[in-house]
């Protein structure tokens, strides 16, 4: 059981990640990532709605007429991004982020992590796995968009969280705040991945 | 229990959906006035920092209460006007009234139709009018808030804003301080077209009205010009009349004369 659970934290952070792996998740991570602060924000935000609708509806599991099971997952899902909406929007300091990453918290209902996890984990597995599946899948998506953000903060704005890392001398990058960028940073990060991992190498 | 019968599925449904909506409609309840109170503080921020009150970075950093004891010891009186001009509302000067964003959709479209609007003025200690102005951009709105200087044509300060424009090209509108200082001292000019020119190479013809647009935000930068135009359009009529207090008419005719 044990080893099971280990399994259910670290394949979604490593061999499954979501979106080196099973390419779940791009469009966001091409658009959240100009800036550390809003890439932070919203991996933490999946990660958080990932979770919490794998853990309900993983307890409902039972109950749900399979005929809608999916729309019985998309309220689900779509009560937690809204809830996680309205607490960044009422917070002081985390109304100017709310508002940096504007429809794409909103768009997380799409994020294909968050329905393919409560198919393919919650609704076979015991609510408190599922919840630890959701969180480790949204923390996998999370690392990913940290990584791209990074390279795109320093090299496009010569900042890392708004501090000033580059000299003052250096021009920011303007490809790099584009999102092809980070389609590019992106695959970059898949190819090492691949290049680490012998499992993952098709030939 | 048969979890697939007709009626098991549509009052499984209904009351799941019926949860929800108590859910958030608690939430939505309980998180409303602090909400509002950012979205407030916002504009607050974005309207004195376009009047000059303090520098951008201060009021950012200034928590929600520090803005509304700041703009509650700087305004002097806010107001509404018609398209004549005319006053035809006050805002009275207390934290609690001013127009948020959302106010302005309406008014921007009402301006364009000719029909009734209630367009804020805000006016600072000094005699600094704030107005806002407000257009569409390349993805969603644009919209920012223009400071006159006691004269009421020349402009004291800029602050703009977007929804969703392109992160290092039509975002620059805010987050780049050399675009909106770019304003101050510049003048709108009223009574001839066009009001105020944001175009490319527009500052080379050396016009007091005419800032360049954003190398490769093109359509943020055609928004925001429209935006300026109109509502400088709409409230041409009270700000060349320089209304109420006498002084201020007769700064208005020595800035004319010189």
């Amino acid at each position: 059981m044990d080893k099971k659970l280990k399994e259910t934290i670290l394949n979604p952070i490593l061999k499954g990640n979501p979106i080196t792996v099973l390419v779940l998740g791009i469009c966001s991570a091409l658009a959240v990532t100009v800036q550390l602060k809003g890439a932070l924000v919203m991996a933490l935000s999946v990660t958080l709605v990932t979770g919490l609708s794998s853990f309900v509806c993983s307890l409902l599991r039972n109950t749900i007429p399979t005929r809608v099971r999916i729309i019985v997952q998309l309220v689900v899902v779509a009560m937690m991004v809204i809830l996680v909406d309205q607490i960044l929007k009422s917070g002081e300091a985390t109304y100017a982020i709310d508002k940096q990453l504007s429809v794409y918290i909103g768009l997380i209902i799409t994020n294909c992590i968050v329905m393919g996890r409560i198919e393919a984990f919650a609704l076979g597995n015991k609510p408190i796995p599922s919840l630890l599946d959701g969180l480790a899948n949204g923390v996998g998506y999370g690392l990913i968009l940290i990584i791209v953000a990074f390279f795109r903060e320093l090299l496009g704005s010569g900042t890392l969280f708004g501090i000033q890392i580059l000299p003052a001398g250096y021009i920011p990058n303007n490809l790099v705040i584009l999102p092809p960028f980070a389609l590019i940073l992106l695959g970059c990060i898949i190819w090492v991945h691949r290049a680490l991992d012998k499992d993952l190498q098709e030939d | 229990m048969n979890t697939n019968s007709n009626v098991y599925t549509v009052v499984y449904t209904t009351v799941i959906v019926v949860i929800a909506a108590a859910v958030l409609a608690f939430v939505a309840g309980k998180l409303g006035p602090s909400q509002d109170a950012n979205a407030k503080a916002e504009t607050l921020r974005q309207m004195m920092s376009a009047a000059g009150i303090k520098p951008t970075e201060e009021l950012y950093s200034t928590k929600n209460a520090g803005i509304l004891q700041l703009y509650a010891d700087n305004i002097e009186e806010a107001y509404t006007i018609g398209l004549d001009g005319t006053r035809n509302g006050e805002l009275s000067a207390t934290k609690d009234n001013i127009q948020l964003v959302d106010k302005l959709k309406p008014q921007n479209k009402a301006i364009k139709a000719g029909g009734d609007v209630t367009l804020p003025v805000y006016v600072f200690k000094g005699g600094i009018s704030v107005i806002p102005v407000y257009g569409a951009g390349l993805w969603g709105p644009v919209w920012g808030y223009i400071a006159f200087q006691p004269d009421r044509r020349t402009i004291a300060g800029a602050y703009f804003d977007h929804e969703s424009e392109t992160p290092g090209l039509g975002a620059k509108i805010k987050d780049e301080a050399w675009f909106r200082e770019k304003f101050s001292g510049k003048t709108v000019a009223f009574g001839s077209a066009p009001l105020f020119n944001l175009a490319k190479n527009a500052e080379a013809a050396g016009a007091t009205n005419a800032v360049d647009a954003i190398t490769g935000a093109t359509m943020t930068s055609k928004g925001l010009n429209e935006a300026l135009n109109v509502w400088f359009k709409a409230y041409e009529s009270h700000l060349v009349s320089a209304v109420a207090p006498a002084e201020e008419e007769q700064t208005t005719n020595a800035e004319e004369e010189e």
